[in-house]
């Protein structure tokens, strides 16, 4: 979800949406490389991501990700449940003084 | 859409220079930056394992690591040549015999034929079983009653066979086996023309012109596939017959033939015994399925005809003779007499291969000990179980693969060999070749061998402490392991002694029948076949050429006596020429027949001529002719048993049971020769001068030096009396009985072969066990002999554990070989137990290959260096 959500304004490749992740979440969240390419791909596997060369600003071919209509979709649906869950959680965390 | 390695690769190369990029610009230095990029990153081959199984399934993964492993394995394996060659010969020999057979069981039992729809074509059989007769063919008015009646079979054919003089297509004079055929009879058999066209309806009858068809091997053989055949006009016999077509290739049967004619141009099927005379039967016959009609319906169809015709003319069919009607596919009946010996070649091979794969297992067994130490540091380093399995199974993969290979290559020329072997009981043997269903057959053979290898070796336990120390030491025999290898060169010797038990009965048997006694002198005595001329049959001129011929050939230097008579013995079928005979003052008792006796006809000096002795009285002369007194002589079983107190000589007989016409004054009594069965059984014969009656069409000539070199000089001599005399198969008597004897000769020979092949490998499997555990007990024999063991107690010592092997073994053998024998005979109906001979024969072979086989590592055991001994762990 997290990585559908960095791709969510532009292809990026594999590097930058580490560094991306890392940046939005304030340092607190670091995905490490050896499970952020695995992820990626299966990603691509299941059709939410779409691969595509490209020249990275190191000036080399590098992969760039992006999201695909189905990827979009998924991301929607799981932005729901992840606000629902939050939601949730909140609540049972934090019970709203008016309902004691 | 799959992304490769390189490009996976390609993504990780282009994630580190994007890291080291960023990092050099928040100031690291570019050394630091690289290694703090890899770092992060972890470890890279794992990282692009996870990525690539996220494209490729675990299947993906066992295979590239089988593939490795099979890589690994071949190049293990081109090292260890010792132990790869011997596992490939001694596999490609069981995949060989195994391929070999299959081939030759595929193509008789289960091809299918030429013949249009063979499955509708059926071969109907009259057998009389009560006289021993399994085919008693059939007569034309019997065929012409069927033909009228049956309604469930559409067409009929009927076959006869006739031999010809044939010249023509400008070859020297020759007899050719002609069939005679009607002319639905291709129709039915559903059998093409390969050249011109076959015979058909308007060939039948008196009134067609005399027509023949070629058969396919006669003509690529005989005549180098001429085209220009077609249209030729040869003489067959008395007749002129035009060659109208060449047959397909096809399966000969019931007999094979070089040409099928048709009717018209046999004068003798146009006689009127052939015609009318229902007990004249020659002819066999085939019919094909009416449309609709089931072969369970068409026989019970025929059978009930047949029943009624008995019924209606019970002066033709004895209530003795048992006469039935048997109705199978014509595919059945080719396949029925071979398929006993094919079973049991087939079940050959697989005992051969069987000690194959145990030996080869011996041989891996052996080895994984010595490399249980190896296992063992992988099972420590992590390698699973099923990695460990891999790693053999690609071992053994790689070695059946090989075997398999070798074996294919070795199927060839075998199966050649059984082929022929197999021709004598089924024609189609010979359709026999190695194709891609045997191919698959070696492959699954080597697969299934292979697998079996893989699971034999025990794997070290991974969690077991020891695992690490043993990698220091060398090999180590565990109980477990000594125990299995024990077991693998027990069954060996087991299976080696079926086998050779079972050849050595063949040999026996084959033995028994080549030095029996015939009363024939075999030697000198050269038997040639001068049939009736083209010119016409019997008659004057026949004896009288008879007569020319011997004197003429009587004087040719070398010669030492000349004699005709009408049957060479063994070679030329003579079952039928008995006749019931009345004997002066022999009164069968109540109940009984008249004696049957064989009926021969010879010329004068005949008995000297092959060495047969009078035993009293006279042999013919020169004088027993047409005009003098009728004269016979019988042979010893028959002057015993009709005057057993009394003297058969000078009493008379007549050959027919009423005891009327003509009597003849027996003049002699002549020892017991059986001219029907090389194995001599007393036989009742009565023979009679050829001057009196009939003629002669076999010349025997008795040489004082070597036979064979007379041969031309009496072809000459026959040629310059009668130019168009075919004169055949000039041969020692002894040789005919070498050429009867070739299925016993080759049964014996095969089934040795295996039991040859068998007891080599099970030699090398006993010897390869010993070895190896003498090896693996250098250091107990040290201690043994620092304990004071004398080098020849330790020699007995591995030699008693040869024989124990061996003998338990046999014991396993003889007990297995009985009960299979016991299993096949409920299966097959006849199968002879060897015979005790034989059997301890193969026993003592097999001790004392045994003894052989532990005898090297035995004296390797007593040479133990006690100190190296001790300090080699």
């Amino acid at each position: 979800m997290l990585i559908l959500r960095t791709l969510q304004w532009g292809p990026r490749h594999g590097h930058g949406i580490g560094q991306a992740i890392r940046a939005q979440s304030d340092d607190l969240l670091r995905v490490e490389t050896g499970s952020l390419y695995p992820a990626l791909h299966r990603l691509v596997r299941r059709g939410w991501l779409k691969a595509e060369w490209g020249i990275s600003e190191a000036n080399q071919r590098a992969k760039y990700y992006r999201l695909t209509a189905a990827g979009k979709a998924q991301l929607a649906r799981e932005s729901d449940w992840w606000s629902q869950l939050v939601h949730t959680i909140g609540l049972i965390m934090n019970p709203e003084p008016n309902k004691e | 859409m799959k992304p490769d390695m390189n490009e996976l690769d390609e993504e990780i190369r282009g994630h580190m220079a994007l890291s080291i990029k960023e990092r050099i610009e928040r100031g690291e230095d570019p050394e630091a930056a690289r290694r703090a990029a890899l770092r992060e990153f972890g470890y890279v081959p794992a990282v692009r394992d996870s990525m690539r199984r996220v494209w490729y399934s675990r299947c993906y993964d066992e295979a590239e690591a089988l593939a490795r492993d099979l890589r690994f394995a071949l190049r293990f394996l081109v090292r260890a040549k010792g132990l790869t060659g011997a596992v490939v010969v001694t596999l490609a020999l069981g995949i060989g015999a195994n391929a070999a057979i299959f081939s030759v069981v595929r193509s008789v039992l289960l091809s299918p034929l030429v013949n249009r729809d063979a499955d509708r074509l059926i071969y109907i059989r009259q057998t009389a079983l009560g006289i021993g007769t399994e085919n008693l063919t059939f007569s034309v008015p019997e065929i012409d009653d069927f033909k009228s009646r049956v309604k469930t079979i559409a067409a009929f054919g009927d076959f006869s066979t006739v031999d010809f003089t044939l010249i023509g297509f400008g070859m020297d004079p020759r007899i050719v086996k002609a069939g005679v055929v009607n002319g639905s009879f291709f129709g039915v058999m559903g059998l093409r023309p390969a050249l011109g066209r076959l015979l058909n309806a308007s060939d039948d009858g008196p009134g067609a012109a005399g027509v023949a068809v070629l058969t396919h091997r006669f003509w690529t053989t005989a005549l180098q596939s001429d085209p220009a055949v077609i249209g030729k006009k040869i003489r067959l016999g008395p007749g002129v017959a035009t060659v109208v077509g060449v047959l397909e290739p096809s399966v000969p049967y019931p007999e094979e033939t070089q040409i099928i004619a048709n009717v018209v141009t046999s004068p003798h099927h146009l006689g009127a015994t052939m015609v009318t005379d229902r007990r004249h039967r020659m002819t066999e016959l085939f019919g094909r399925l009416a449309t609709g009609a089931s072969l369970e319906a068409a026989r019970a169809e025929l059978q009930d005809v047949h029943a009624s015709i008995m019924r209606e003319h019970p002066e033709a069919y004895s209530a003795r003779a048992q006469v039935q009607l048997r109705v199978t596919t014509l595919r059945d009946q080719l396949a029925s007499p071979a398929r006993t010996i094919l079973l049991l070649l087939l079940a050959a091979a697989a005992v051969v291969f069987v000690i194959a794969c145990s030996n080869v297992a011996n041989l891996i067994l052996a080895r994984s000990v010595r490399r249980e130490a190896e296992l063992a540091v992988r099972a420590v380093l992590g390698a699973g179980r099923g990695a460990l399995r891999r790693t053999l199974l690609a071992e053994s993969l790689v070695l059946c693969a090989a075997g398999a290979m070798l074996g294919l290559m070795l199927a060839s020329p075998l199966t050649t060999v059984v082929a022929r072997y197999a021709a004598r009981f089924s024609v189609r043997a010979l359709e026999a070749t190695v194709d891609a269903g045997v191919l698959w057959l070696g492959a699954g053979l080597a697969v299934v061998a292979a697998v079996l290898l893989a699971y034999v070796p025990r794997l070290p336990a991974p969690d077991r402490a020891g695992g690490l120390r043993l990698a220091g030491g060398s090999a180590r025999m565990t109980a477990g392991t000594n125990r299995r290898l024990r077991i693998f060169a027990t069954i060996q010797i087991a299976c080696s002694f079926v086998l050779l038990a079972g050849a050595g009965m063949l040999v026996a048997t084959l033995t028994a029948l080549q030095t029996a006694n015939t009363g024939y002198d075999m030697r000198q005595v050269l038997a040639i076949d001068v049939p009736p001329s083209a010119t016409g049959v019997g008659g004057a001129a026949a004896l009288d050429f008879f007569q020319e011929a011997t004197r003429r050939i009587g004087e040719l230097p070398g010669v030492q006596g000349v004699a005709a008579g009408m049957v060479v013995p063994w070679r030329d079928p003579s079952s039928g020429m008995k006749l019931q005979f009345a004997f002066e003052g022999y009164q069968p008792a109540d109940g009984e027949e008249n004696p049957t006796c064989r009926f021969r006809l010879v010329s004068s000096r005949f008995f000297e001529v092959l060495g047969v002795p009078v035993i009293a009285g006279r042999e013919f002369t020169d004088e027993d002719r047409n005009g003098s007194e009728l004269v016979a002589i019988v042979s010893q079983s028959v002057a015993q048993r009709l005057f057993p107190n009394s003297d058969a000589v000078n009493r008379r007989l007549w050959w027919n049971s009423l005891g009327n016409g003509q009597p003849r004054r027996i003049v002699g009594v002549v020892a017991d020769v059986d001219d029907e069965d090389v194995v001599q059984k007393p036989s009742m014969t009565v023979y009679h001068p050829v001057r009196q009656m009939g003629y002669a069409t076999r010349l025997f000539v008795r040489a004082t030096g070597d036979p064979y070199a007379l041969a031309p000089s009496v072809t000459r001599v026959i040629r310059e009396i009668s130019a168009d005399k075919a004169v055949e198969r000039p041969t020692t008597l002894e040789d005919v009985r070498a050429q009867v004897l070739t299925p016993e000769r080759l049964n014996a020979f095969v089934f040795s072969a295996f039991g040859g092949i068998a007891l080599l490998i099970a030699v090398v499997g006993v010897a390869g066990v010993l070895a190896f555990s003498v090896s693996a007990r250098t250091r107990e024999f040290g201690v043994r002999m620092a304990l004071g063991s004398t080098p020849s107690q330790l020699l007995t010592r591995v030699l008693k554990e040869g024989a124990v092997i061996v003998t338990v073994g046999i014991t396993a053998g003889a007990v297995f070989g009985y009960v299979l024998a016991r299993v096949a005979s409920t299966y097959l109906g006849t199968t002879r137990m060897p015979g005790m001979l034989p059997a301890v024969g193969a026993a003592a072979v097999l001790i004392a290959a045994g003894v052989i086989a532990s005898l090297l590592p035995a004296a390797r055991a007593s040479r133990v260096d006690v100190l190296q001994a001790l300090r080699s762990e």
